[in-house]
């Protein structure tokens, strides 16, 4: 890519995402009110329970998950849904940007976003429920967290996906894509004890090693021998493949006039 | 000049449903627009003109035939026509929460501007387009034709060398929409840039347009000169001319320039190619005659018969 050109090209879409979030008080209520309703009732819950404080950790490490993993990729999501929303969306194809122009500057916004709530979640969790954050080490944490924000994406990019392939019919999936994800990947419990069929498909889904190795540092044991090589590998190959499919699909809307049909 | 837009036997039909067949929109278009020339495409509603104007801003890919916009492929080389071109749509849509000045900003940066260059950019705009006084209010708070104002100066951020005007002045009021034309045909005449616009407002085509298509049901009907097209389809501006008593004795058909004539009792309606070049003959021929003419009465051609003449 051409400096400076393209840096204005991302920072376009990274301001304007930030501006959102500054100014829409439902983005404000998402990364304050729904974080702590999470970490509140998951962790009163664990109280009730009087579980151990390395189940509790478990648990509670899921509730963080859920949370930076959907408020990151919401930012991607929100990148073209707002333009659909505004039915401005032609506008910003008929400028000469690439679609990773768009990722790369709503994706910004998304880690920084994503970040603030990891932090805020995780220190409500040592604050409130006693857990460790300071277990699996900054390296473990780096690590976790550059899982979740690589997992964001892609199901952000896929639920670009379905926006441009489905238009409006596809903006629930903005919120449902995420969950029905972290359900396969173990959010509060073990993949261990989902179904045969559920438990394959974790398998398939790099946030389940990402877990796996982060929940390790609290005493569980690892399910797999190599939880980052795994979880990194699998990255990669969804990042491009996810990619290449929302190219092909901006081509189809092209083809089949989406784009000016949800400019309407 | 050598042409701005280039289009041979443009096609594209869209699906309607799984299992019904595709409804075409565009049949084998033909298309040239010179480059500097502010070009209509004329044509009721759904007749493909925005369908035409889509594939020419690579907002959509033809089914059939080729384009060159600026020499440049609308399938292959979309990214570097979008670099020179620039489009306005028909109602104005825009993020709601940003204001005027960031709106102008984000597009700008779209188009890899920043810094000093873009702030001048956009007071320059915000100037020219007289939005100034609302550049902090929110694009949701603008009233229509400051909407349609902020559209426009959009439009030239990058500093196009191509301009498309998709029906711009739909929804305006007649002083605002006067002031859009007066605004579209200074651009053309200061700075040369080529400017296609789509109407079904003849005479915004008419005040505007050197040269306009005729579209309907997808079909280009008729492409050149407003003139060119009048002379061809026998139109003309009327002359009527009446008289005290009975018409003079003369053959009207033969009078240089009369393309129609037709006698009614003390009147004769006579339909001349250029009225204002052919009425000092005729008055010439007519003073020839004792018959006294009362009054001459004269309406230029206008391109709603030229419209009503190719569409029907």
């Amino acid at each position: 890519m051409k400096l400076p050109t393209d840096f204005y090209k991302i920072y376009a879409f990274a301001y304007r995402s930030w501006l959102l979030n500054m100014r829409n008080v439902f983005a404000v209520f998402e990364m304050l009110f729904w974080p702590g309703v999470a970490i509140f009732s998951v962790g009163l819950l664990t109280r009730f329970l009087q579980l151990d404080p390395e189940t509790v950790s478990f648990i509670l490490i899921g509730a963080v998950t859920m949370n930076t993993v959907q408020i990151t990729q919401l930012d991607i999501s929100y990148s073209l849904l707002y333009d659909v929303w505004s039915k401005s969306l032609k506008h910003p194809f008929i400028a000469p940007v690439h679609m990773s122009h768009l990722l790369l500057g709503a994706s910004a916004v998304g880690f920084i976003r994503g970040l603030l709530i990891f932090a805020v979640m995780g220190f409500l969790s040592m604050w409130l429920f006693g857990m460790d954050l300071s277990r699996p080490g900054l390296l473990g944490l780096v690590f976790f967290m550059a899982g979740l924000f690589f997992n964001a994406v892609i199901i952000g990019m896929l639920v670009l996906t379905l926006v441009l392939r489905f238009g409006h019919r596809a903006e629930v999936a903005a919120w449902a894509f995420s969950y029905l994800i972290l359900l396969l990947c173990g959010m509060y419990y073990p993949v261990s004890i989902l179904p045969p069929g559920a438990r394959q498909a974790a398998q398939l889904i790099p946030l389940t090693y990402f877990l796996d190795h982060f929940r390790h540092f609290y005493g569980f044991p690892l399910l797999s021998p190599h939880p980052l090589m795994y979880g990194f590998s699998q990255c990669a190959v969804y990042l491009v493949a996810s990619y290449a499919l929302l190219n092909r699909t901006l081509k189809g809307a092209l083809k089949r006039g989406a784009l000016l049909k949800l400019s309407e | 000049m050598p042409a701005a837009i280039e289009a041979q036997g443009l096609c594209k039909s869209f699906r309607t449903g799984f299992f019904k067949p595709g409804k075409t929109v565009l049949h084998d278009v033909d298309l040239e627009v010179p480059g500097g020339a502010v070009f209509g495409v004329l044509g009721p509603n759904g007749a493909g003109k925005t369908t035409l104007l889509s594939i020419l801003t690579t907002l959509l890919l033809p089914d059939g035939g080729n384009a060159s916009v600026l020499g440049l492929d609308v399938v292959n080389d979309a990214h570097r026509i979008r670099e020179r071109i620039n489009l306005a749509a028909s109602s104005a849509h825009f993020l709601w929460y940003l204001s005027v000045e960031e709106c102008l900003r984000f597009y700008g940066r779209l188009y890899g501007l920043g810094g000093r260059d873009l702030e001048a950019r956009i007071s320059e705009l915000m100037e020219t387009f007289d939005i100034l006084p609302y550049r902090k209010e929110k694009f949701e708070n603008l009233s229509t034709g400051l909407k349609q104002r902020l559209a426009l100066a959009k439009t030239l951020i990058n500093d196009p060398e191509l301009l498309f005007l998709d029906e711009p002045t739909t929804g305006l009021d007649p002083v605002m929409a006067q002031h859009i034309r007066e605004e579209v045909a200074r651009l053309n005449r200061e700075t040369g840039l080529t400017i296609l616009i789509t109407t079904h407002n003849l005479r915004e085509a008419e005040m505007l347009c050197s040269e306009v298509s005729f579209l309907k049901e997808g079909r280009l009907l008729a492409h050149g000169r407003i003139t060119d097209l009048q002379a061809r389809f026998g139109l003309g501006d009327h002359v009527s001319l009446v008289f005290k008593d009975s018409p003079a004795a003369l053959d009207y058909g033969r009078l240089p320039g009369v393309l129609n004539h037709r006698v009614e009792d003390s009147r004769v309606h006579l339909v001349v190619d250029r009225a204002e070049v052919r009425l000092a003959g005729i008055m010439a021929a007519l003073s020839q005659s004792p018959q006294e003419v009362r009054e001459v009465k004269l309406k230029e051609v206008d391109l709603e018969e030229l419209y009503r003449e190719i569409t029907h």
